[in-house]
């Protein structure tokens, strides 16, 4: 018995056979790129964050946030720029997140198959348009003759944020259960008062989430701004019929520069953009969790 | 659950009294007719911006024509334009981004799926989402003052001193090029690659590759015979809406590309894409042939945009029609 | 839960928003009626800067002025999307029909530098016409080229690429620059051409006047052409430049007056006001890329009234905030002239 036994462990099969040992190795191999890839990932990551921090921590101070953008060779900070994008990017919800909405409940509650269709291309499309050319087409439309303003701005970020929101609207609608609307209806509720009272209350959190994720993906948005708001004075202004200073716009100017103030004034800027960017992306994730119930 | 008992009751009330039935008939006609008007706004708005691109561009393509797209020139002085530079520059770049960005965006989505540990997978599958929420002026910003001059300082004259028998790196280092602005582009494609093949990998059923290792073959091999070849169509897609995104990209690639009016052969060498020649030169144009000449490369771009994301739709539809069928 | 946590948020961000707005706006920012906008110029902008505050104090006009490049100041004002333009380079016959009324106005003179980034030299760099235009036509393209010792024999120079530097959007300093080399070399004329916009067959483009400086700043072994005010306040080297009369000059303020010594006596076009390359009898010390700056007024829109105030008052008291900033004073012939044509300005 013993010497069978013997005979068995001998005979490895593993280590006889090639062709196993090869897929072994290959198999190592690619777990070792898998690994390679996400490191590299997380690395890039780590250095793009950490220069941003490294190199803006060092421009931040109160002056930073309180002071408007500095004329030729002088000092000055961003504060101008903050107000100008929180006035922009608060206008582009306003503009977009109506309309949005109420593309998606005629998508997802009023369209033939066939019409819903077309409408998601028709988003989908509206979505890969590249923003240069959206900031071209409110350039060409509304500026020329008019001059720029930070409600065109505005409009401009909203064409961008309209079908990012559409389409998120319209997947939580689909989500929410036809019994919801065939209960209501059959007690006698009008088609509009169901979707109103019934239907939208139960999506609210997804469309929340949804417009925070197009909020933090427009702030950054840069090429539209330059064509309809990027003529502003170095003052702070809430005057959203004229241009008014954005971050990313400011971030773009202030990369070009040789003034070493400037560029550490750009690394601060970039890191406001970046923290906020971050936090709303947190903020979208504990809303999802918090209503998926994970 | 009270809103639809308060609201049953209100229109069991209402439903009662005949009168009403007109008013709630106008309330959902008008609810309808708003919800129409937004979807159809919706389209024209897309119709509009197509024709008011071409509508700016037509002094370039009726005085061009359609050769401006095969056409090496960008000489405002004789008015000599044409687009195919930029349509080099944008091929090339998005090329160069996409062969490092997809084997990259597997080998992370792979990771994430099968070789780490649960605990570990969700926080970096967050890591490599927050690259994506990485915006593109501040990516731009980097490259021109970290990442441009690192590619000159240590890249290329490392790929120069290994590799320069290649005529891609020939000519001398700059911290302005079509690689600098290929490197950018790849970070801005791998986390929304590497996100869609996430989620595809998940979908894999998992009896599937069960049934595969249970055959004998290696982890690798069920990946590659499975999960790879049930994936490849979403792969696909993924690739083209990453390839359309690199299109799109003005900003980050304006500032590190260094605005070239020709093709070289070297990637060391400036060059230019649709996209960027539009950001730095739009503004500016002095003539109407040169503002027309660049609302014509917006039209290209458009154009290729349009195909690689309609390409990407139907795939996914197809896909989709195909896993319903099986 | 989730809803209470977003109206926290968007409380926390209204107070901060105020707090900023609040604190800023305290600062002594000027509040005042009239508003016009500018654009253009990138060259003139250190000027200008100075011009906002001041202006403001004499007129009430708040001014806002964003470098864009000459090319965008003319298509902004042609466009009426701005109140005025900037451009270093005075418009084409086409350029001024398609502005329907508009006057082009000298308002600044100053120079083009060419700094440089050459590590480890002794002394400043010479530099000549005919060297700078085969620089940028790619025929030299390194420091340690013959063409380039001979004329800096007692300087030691490395074996270092040159990368010449252009302004990728349409600029009046590359309208100066190329006017220059296409005045001293035929070579230079027939292959590149004289335009705010120009096809170089060489080098690394970047955006504004600070885009060139700034890429010159890190790289080593480039040049670039951009107004003296920005290499001055980057702390740049730039090259004494050889003009007709054999003597090497600097852009500085009297390298520029001797460059306008040569104006007629009374100027009456615009083409009067060339000044590149000025011929042997403007002096040892005459620049040759010199340039005067113009600001494009409309004369019938609703803010004329405005701008004629801004253009009187700049080239008048404006004047004397260029100095520092090696911009020299408008010669007395350019400032009647500039004078007529601000009486077009009528306003509505």
């Amino acid at each position: 018995m013993s010497a069978v036994a013997e005979k068995v462990d001998a005979f490895d099969i593993t280590r006889r056979s090639n062709g196993l040992q090869r897929r072994r190795v290959t198999e190592k191999l690619v777990a070792g790129l898998g690994v390679v890839s996400a490191g590299l990932a997380v690395a890039i990551l780590a250095l793009v964050l950490g220069t941003v921090l490294f190199k803006g921590l060092s421009a931040l101070d109160t002056d930073f946030f309180t002071q408007p953008r500095p004329l030729f060779g002088g000092e000055g900070g961003i504060a101008d720029a903050l107000v100008g994008s929180a006035l922009i990017v608060g206008m582009c919800v306003v503009f977009a997140v109506p309309m949005a909405v109420l593309v998606a409940i005629y998508m997802a509650e009023y369209a033939s198959p066939r019409v819903a269709t077309f409408l998601r291309v028709v988003l989908d499309v509206l979505n890969g348009v590249p923003a240069i050319v959206v900031g071209i087409f409110v350039f060409g439309v509304l500026v020329v003759g008019h001059g720029q303003s930070a409600l065109f701005g505005a409009l401009a970020l909203a064409i961008l944020m309209l079908p990012m929101v559409a389409r998120a609207t319209q997947e939580v609608l689909e989500v929410i259960p036809r019994s919801l609307r065939e209960a209501s209806l059959a007690l006698g509720v009008t088609k509009w008062k169901t979707t109103t009272s019934i239907v939208l209350p139960a999506a609210v959190g997804g469309i929340l989430t949804g417009v925070v994720i197009a909020v933090a993906r427009v702030a950054g948005e840069t090429a539209p701004l330059l064509f309809t708001s990027s003529i502003a004075a170095n003052q702070v202004s809430t005057d959203v019929f004229h241009a008014l200073p954005t971050l990313p716009v400011a971030i773009f100017t202030f990369a070009d520069s040789a003034d070493p103030a400037d560029q550490a004034r750009g690394w601060a800027a970039a890191l406001v953009l970046i923290v906020f960017v971050l936090v709303t992306n947190v903020l979208a994730k504990l809303l999802s969790r918090g209503r998926t119930g994970r | 659950m009270s809103t639809v008992d308060d609201t049953a009751a209100h229109g069991a009330g209402l439903a009662a009294a005949g009168l009403e039935r007109r008013g709630l008939r106008l309330g959902d006609t008008l609810f309808r007719g708003v919800a129409v008007a937004a979807a159809a706004a919706s389209t024209f708005l897309l119709g509009w911006i197509a024709f008011k691109v071409l509508d700016l561009a037509w002094p370039s393509i009726e005085h061009f024509g359609l050769s401006f797209v095969w056409t090496e020139a960008w000489d405002p002085v004789t008015e000599q334009f044409g687009a195919l530079t930029f349509v080099y520059g944008t091929a090339l770049t998005s090329l160069i981004a996409l062969v490092i960005a997809v084997p990259v965006s597997i080998g992370i989505a792979l990771f994430l799926t099968e070789i780490a540990p649960r605990r570990l997978a969700a926080p970096i599958a967050t890591l490599v989402e927050l690259l994506a929420a990485i915006p593109s002026v501040v990516l731009g910003l980097w490259g021109i003052l970290v990442f441009g001059p690192w590619v000159a300082q240590h890249l290329e004259p490392f790929l120069q001193d290994h590799f320069g028998f290649l005529p891609i790196f020939s000519g001398s280092p700059s911290q302005a090029g079509i690689l600098p602005a290929a490197l950018v582009l790849t970070i801005m494609i791998v986390p929304i690659t590497s996100a869609i093949c996430r989620e595809l990998f998940l979908r894999v059923p998992r009896d599937l590759t069960d049934g595969a290792l249970a055959l004998g073959s290696t982890r690798w091999e069920a990946i590659r015979g499975v999960t790879l070849t049930y994936a490849a169509p979403g792969i696909a897609a993924a690739v083209l809406l990453g390839l359309g995104r690199a299109f799109g990209e003005a900003i980050a690639v304006t500032q590190v590309i260094g605005g070239g009016n020709s093709i070289n052969v070297s990637w060391f060498a400036t060059g230019d894409t649709l996209a960027s020649r539009i950001a730095s030169q739009y503004q500016g144009a002095t003539s109407q042939l040169q503002a027309g000449s660049i609302l014509y490369l917006a039209a290209i771009l458009m154009a290729i945009s349009l195909v690689t994301n309609v390409a990407a739709q139907l795939i996914v539809r197809r896909f989709e029609k195909a896993r319903r069928a099986a | 839960m989730k809803k209470a946590l977003v109206a926290a948020l968007g409380v926390a961000a209204l107070v901060a928003i105020a707090l900023v707005g609040g604190r800023a706006a305290a600062a002594p920012a000027a509040k005042t009626d009239t508003a016009i906008t500018g654009t253009g110029s990138s060259f003139v902008f250190p000027l200008v800067s100075k011009w906002i505050p001041e202006v403001a104090k004499a007129y009430g006009i708040n001014l806002t002025y964003s470098p864009t490049g000459s090319g965008a100041g003319i298509a902004g004002v042609t466009a009426r999307t701005v109140d005025f333009g900037a451009s270093d380079a005075p418009l084409s016959a086409d350029q001024l029909a398609a502005c329907k009324g508009c006057v082009v106005i000298p308002w600044a003179l100053s120079a083009t530098s060419i700094p440089y980034n050459v590590p480890g030299l002794s002394g400043r760099l010479r530099l000549d016409g005919p060297t700078l235009a085969s620089i940028y036509l790619g025929k030299i393209t390194s420091w340690n080229a013959p063409a380039i010792k001979k004329l800096n024999p007692r300087l030691d120079l490395p074996s270092l690429k040159i990368t010449p530097v252009f302004r990728s959007d349409s600029s009046g300093t590359t309208y100066n620059f190329t006017e220059y080399l296409s005045s001293v070399s035929g070579e230079f004329k027939s292959k590149v051409g004289n335009n705010t916009s120009v096809n170089f067959p060489t080098g690394v483009g970047a955006r504004g006047s600070s885009g060139v400086a700034g890429v010159v700043s890190k790289t080593e072994g480039a040049l670039t052409y951009v107004d003296v005010a920005y290499s001055l306040t980057n702390h740049f080297t730039f090259a004494a430049v050889k003009n007709r009369a054999g003597g090497y000059a600097l852009p500085g303020l009297r390298g520029i007056k001797q460059a306008v010594s040569k104006l007629p006596k009374k100027v009456t076009a615009l083409s009067q006001l060339k000044i590149v390359d000025p011929p042997k009898g403007a002096g040892k010390q005459a620049y040759p890329i010199s340039t005067f700056t113009y600001v494009i007024a409309p004369t019938n829109t609703k803010s004329a009234g405005d701008v004629r105030k801004l253009v009187y008052w700049a080239v008048t008291q404006g004047q004397k905030f260029g100095p520092p900033l090696f911009f020299e004073p408008l010669p007395v012939t350019v400032q009647a002239f500039a004078y007529r044509e601000i009486k077009k300005i009528q306003g509505v």
